[in-house]
């Protein structure tokens, strides 16, 4: 079965991928490739992962996720996990699983004004 | 001189006490399940308790091995066998836990096995005495479900401004009780859109490391979501023992009052609280 | 699909999603609510994913437990690989043999209620979990 294709959308100076509600290892890793690829080609600030369909968070996905954080800030970008539900957050943590130094927001809106706005009040996690 | 009498004596204390009457005892208790099992664990006796309780009679119950009483878990995990073996190396059992009838159903019992050894030490079997304790748990269920129903009524997670929720915590955090607030909270949070959770502590009288913890996990679990907590109600006690337990909550921000922190969420907001009576 | 038992064989990657989607069905059939299922698809995930890393190939047994008016689940990963060899230190969060994926066993083990792990090297891994419904 071959990965679920990602789309990678160019908003101004800003990328927004919609990550799928239960997405694959290989998709997984396939989001990162193309998001560097898009981070480079569009010279991009900012990443928004829109994770509001997403219903299992694990290690893996975790461990993907903090590293793509890590590759787009050495490519100048800020992330932004967006939308994260309550019932992944709680097993996420109960799990014991970070982010990295992604920045998080309550839905895609947020994540935008966060990524536009100055570097002040930000959300670390 | 009077002549003594040898004969056995026919008082009323001496004819209870016989081995018939003993036998007429055991066996006409209902509420007692008092059974004798023979070393290898099998049914030797039974009686009028054991029939009420598991359903068998006498007749297809005898010669069958003790076991088939408990659930199948129960036997895979060899509990049976394991807890003859403490009876005759202690002299005894005791246990609650869920035994199975003839038909099937469970029912919840209060259960000691003693070994049974003759002069010579010799084990020539055990007894097992068996309560009924059903009504006695389904009313201690009852409680819990009802303490739990208590607690969630009294700390509902309210959203007292557009984009703040304010969570009161009653008591202390255990695993049980952090995991029912951490949903909750979340939960609202999500469903309100609201970047500001103030988890407000004052109804905490004292806090220990595990409640500590616990209140840094669902921190962390609220960050995820894109929201920030503010730590209410600190009492003094409280800011003492937190230091002196050596926890460290510098990135968490955290104020004495629920008004304090609600200026910290109007700040965080960009929101301002202006007079009436201001001059323009 | 029976939520009381079953068997799912684990062989390629895409199996530790489908698993997913079994153990998801099966514990909402059960009647776990919403964020117990969250955990116990996550645990098989991170097992699942271990079976797949480490062993290639394996098993996930399902079964519905009964215990009076306690309802649970247990599942049991299988699988004829390498096995542990200090399965305490695997237990440690952060250690890890390779990959980067140190987690899997703590982590679903404060996920579930219960865990269980046999192995032997050379010969391979039985993981049990379990996980009651809260009345």
């Amino acid at each position: 079965m071959a990965s679920e294709s990602i789309s990678v959308i160019k908003l101004r100076d800003l990328l927004l991928v919609t990550v799928p509600p239960d997405p694959g290892d290989e998709t997984i890793s396939a989001l990162q490739e193309q998001v560097l690829r898009a981070m480079a080609r569009h010279e991009a600030k900012g990443l928004v992962l829109d994770i509001s369909t997403v219903q299992t968070l694990d290690s893996f996905f975790a461990r993907t996720v903090a590293e793509t954080v890590q590759m787009v800030a050495l490519m100048g970008g800020r992330t932004v996990l967006a939308g994260m539900r309550a019932n992944v957050a709680v097993t996420a943590t109960q799990l014991g699983l970070t982010v990295g130094n992604a920045l998080t927001a309550l839905d895609v809106d947020r994540a935008l004004d966060l990524l536009n706005a100055k570097p002040s009040g930000e959300l670390r996690v | 001189m009077k002549k003594q009498t040898t004969a056995t004596s026919k008082s009323p204390a001496t004819v209870l006490g016989s081995e018939d009457s003993f036998r007429l005892l055991v066996e006409s208790v209902k509420d007692y399940a008092i059974i004798m099992l023979d070393p290898t664990g099998h049914v030797a006796t039974w009686n009028a308790g054991a029939e009420r309780f598991k359903g068998y009679r006498a007749g297809e119950i005898i010669g069958k091995h003790f076991s088939c009483f408990y659930p199948p878990e129960a036997i895979q995990r060899g509990l049976p066998d394991q807890e003859l073996k403490t009876a005759a190396k202690d002299g005894r059992f005791e246990d609650e836990g869920w035994r199975v009838r003839k038909d099937g159903k469970q029912f919840w019992a209060n259960v000691i096995i003693s070994a049974l050894r003759d002069k010579d030490g010799t084990l020539r079997g055990y007894s097992k005495v068996t309560r009924d304790l059903t009504e006695r748990k389904q009313a201690e269920e009852r409680i819990k479900q009802q303490s739990k129903e208590i607690m969630e009524l009294s700390t509902p997670v309210m959203q007292v401004w557009q984009g703040v929720v304010v969570a009161p915590l009653i008591g202390s955090l255990d695993s049980n009780r952090t995991q029912q607030f951490m949903e909750r909270l979340l939960g609202r949070i999500v469903e309100t859109n609201s970047p500001v959770a103030l988890v407000d502590i004052m109804g905490v009288p004292t806090i220990d490391t595990q409640t500590a913890q616990h209140l840094i996990e669902t921190i962390s679990a609220v960050r995820l979501l894109g929201a920030q907590v503010v730590l209410t109600g600190v009492r003094p006690a409280i800011a003492q023992t937190l230091v002196h337990l050596g926890i460290d909550l510098s990135n968490i921000m955290t104020r004495a009052s629920l008004s304090a922190g609600l200026l910290v969420a109007f700040d965080i907001l960009k929101l301002q609280v202006v007079s009436k009576d201001s001059t323009h | 699909m029976n939520e009381h038992q079953g068997e799912f064989r684990i062989t390629s990657e895409n199996d530790i999603v489908m698993a997913r989607k079994v153990v998801r069905e099966v514990s909402t059939a059960l009647g776990f609510g919403l964020t117990d299922v969250t955990r116990i698809v996550t645990a098989a995930s991170e097992l699942t994913r271990n079976i797949y890393h480490y062993a290639q190939s394996g098993v996930m047994h399902w079964r519905s437990l009964n215990q009076g008016v306690c309802v649970g689940l247990e599942l049991t990963f299988e699988d004829h690989g390498p096995g542990i060899a200090d399965i305490e230190q695997a237990m440690e969060p952060g250690y890890s043999t390779g990959k980067g994926l140190g987690m899997g066993l703590p982590g679903s083990k404060r996920l579930m209620d219960e865990m269980t792990i046999e192995s032997t090297v050379g010969k391979g891994t039985t993981v049990i979990v379990r996980k009651w419904l809260k009345k």
